[in-house]
């Protein structure tokens, strides 16, 4: 649905983006995760035509963003972090005059969807009282018109308050589930990436450190708290089965690694084992991995 | 679908209260004007009137207290709204970050940019309009509907009288069609420096200070000669169609001009806004 091919960007002579190439297939939410100024928001800057790319390309469903923008963004819906609306105009004005450039603003389709984002009571006050979540919720309202097949996500969740998120993960979920909807969601929180997205990309300094599955990132390897003393021959039965052992107290085994005949061994080599606690390696431990490895 | 697209960007400037300064500062000062022109004016230019044989009558029209209010007003008052305006236009979403949304649709920046320069050329001229219609309605209310039209002009050399009121009320309309036209090279000048990086306050800034240094050299006397030059002058060219022998090629020369240069102030803003990255 979206492919990112080798994009190139500089600014004032210090490289943006450094060769970045990633895709997104149809109905896929895909994260794309970074420091603050490490590429992302260019990145969708460039997939929106906004920023011109150095080289490379940008196609979404084929169709170039460089070669034929207008066409491309037809499929598009994007949403920024601090939507500026024209805070002097009610939501629905708002509406119809940003949708109105991309085709006939259809009053019973954007009623629909002003209800469905949950914004019927208030469409028809001024922005300029809108609530931060109101005015992320607008800001979905006007993504979703006239229907996109992709929506793009600038850290979309910046400011809400738990259950704003909470709201907003569950709807990009349920426009997944019901439409097949493809979601590129660019983001610095990493639970929220863990939490919504199929695929990962990671960007650090302009230069893509990661790219897979979610599910990949945080199930190859096994890990395990264990404190057992005496700590030589916790160590020996850790290097025996090929695991590591961090500064934390975290203990990483092959996938695969039984748990259960760890402690076996660790008994009948006379240690006294205190605590076994399973500890998932989470999308957080990945991207600070990738973020050092490459600093 | 242009149209709606061009209904919406006027709706977005004219929900802005601040786009209505303007109108508010311009009632106050008709009726500022239209009170001096009743009170001193008509006596200062009874002499004059009398001095070249035109019946005194005339100065008590409410179609020359209608004249004297926009010439008064229009050129020097009426720049300062119409580079507000223009210069806000682009610079001011850009800078709220509204533009952001706005190129995130399938829509070309040429075809923004033509939606905001026409919303902003349609302020321009139905300002000029709205000034005629609410001055000519307070002289009609101070002094009656009757009478013609007594025209001086000494810049242009222009001294001339409409004693019928249909000839005088088709004169004045054609002159305030003009007017409106020359005001529109100010908001080009707004509309210009908006498109760039810059703050709408400065964009404005400096469609005014193009303006003002242009009128200030064209009033330099030893400049005299080059008067022709100078966007100011070829902008108050309108007042010829208050003439009775109406100049049409000078006048033809002059809009050319003028229309060539607020094409050249779109295409080279354009440039410089597609040029442009918006970095989300």
């Amino acid at each position: 649905m979206l492919h990112v091919n080798h994009l190139r960007k500089k600014f004032a002579g210090k490289d943006a983006l450094k060769d970045v190439s990633f895709s997104v297939e149809r109905g896929e939410i895909h994260g794309l995760l970074g420091h603050n100024g490490a590429g992302k928001s260019t990145t969708l800057g460039i997939i929106l035509g906004m920023v011109a790319a150095d080289s490379g390309e940008v196609t979404i469903d084929g169709i170039s963003v460089q070669k034929s923008p207008r066409k491309a963004l037809r499929k598009v819906g994007a949403i920024f972090e601090s939507p500026a609306f024209y805070d002097y105009m009610s939501g629905w004005q708002n509406l119809r005059v940003l949708v109105g450039l991309s085709g006939p603003f259809d009053k019973k389709a954007a009623a629909q969807v002003v209800e469905r984002v949950g914004l019927t009571q208030r469409i028809h006050s001024k922005v300029g009282a809108y609530s931060h979540g109101m005015r992320q919720r607008l800001a979905l309202a006007q993504a979703l018109l006239p229907e996109p097949e992709i929506l793009l996500l600038d850290e979309p969740t910046d400011g809400l308050d738990p259950e704003g998120i909470k709201w907003f993960r569950d709807f990009i979920l349920d426009l997944r589930k019901e439409r097949g909807m493809t979601v590129l969601f660019n983001s610095h929180l990493l639970s929220e990436v863990e939490q919504m997205c199929d695929k990962v990309s990671i960007i650090q300094a302009g230069e893509l450190v990661y790219q897979g599955a979610v599910n990949d990132l945080r199930d190859d390897r096994t890990g395990v708290r264990i404190e057992a003393h005496p700590a030589e021959t916790l160590d020996a039965v850790i290097t025996h089965h090929g695991g590591e052992r961090g500064q934390d107290g975290r203990c990483l085994f092959p996938e695969g690694t039984r748990i259960q005949q760890i402690v076996t061994e660790l008994v009948q080599a006379g240690a006294e084992v205190s605590e076994v606690t399973p500890v998932r390696r989470s999308l957080e431990d990945v991207y600070l991995e990738h973020s050092s490895l490459t600093q | 679908m242009f149209l709606t697209q061009l209904f919406g960007e006027l709706r977005k400037l004219f929900a802005r209260k601040r786009t209505y300064i303007g109108y508010i500062v311009f009632l106050f000062f008709e009726i500022l004007v239209l009170i001096l022109w009743l009170q001193v004016g008509r006596q200062q230019f009874a002499e004059l009137a009398e001095r070249n044989f035109i019946p005194v009558e005339i100065l008590s029209s409410s179609l020359t207290a209608t004249y004297w209010m926009m010439v008064a007003s229009m050129f020097l008052l009426g720049s300062i709204y119409f580079a507000l305006v223009a210069g806000d236009i682009v610079a001011k979403e850009s800078e709220d970050g509204n533009m952001r949304l706005v190129l995130s649709r399938p829509v070309s920046r040429l075809r923004i940019l033509l939606l905001k320069y026409l919303a902003v050329l349609i302020y321009t001229v139905t300002f000029v309009f709205f000034v005629g219609v609410t001055g000519y309605g307070m002289a009609v209310m101070a002094m009656g509907s009757g009478g013609g039209l007594f025209v001086w002009n000494p810049d242009m050399f222009i001294l001339t009288i409409y004693p019928d009121q249909s000839d005088a009320f088709r004169r004045l309309f054609m002159g305030a069609c003009l007017m409106g036209v020359s005001m529109c090279v100010v908001s080009s000048l707004g509309f210009f420096f908006s498109c760039f990086k810059m703050k709408p306050a400065a964009a404005s800034v400096m469609a005014l200070s193009v303006f003002f240094i242009d009128f200030v050299l064209q009033n330099i006397p030893f400049l005299a000669s080059f008067k022709d030059a100078f966007i100011t002058f070829r902008m108050a060219n309108w007042v010829y169609v208050l003439q009775e022998e109406i100049p049409w090629d000078r006048i033809i020369e002059s809009y050319a001009i003028l229309f060539g240069l607020n094409i050249s102030l779109f295409v080279l803003g354009w440039m410089s806004f597609q040029s442009r990255d918006f970095k989300t």
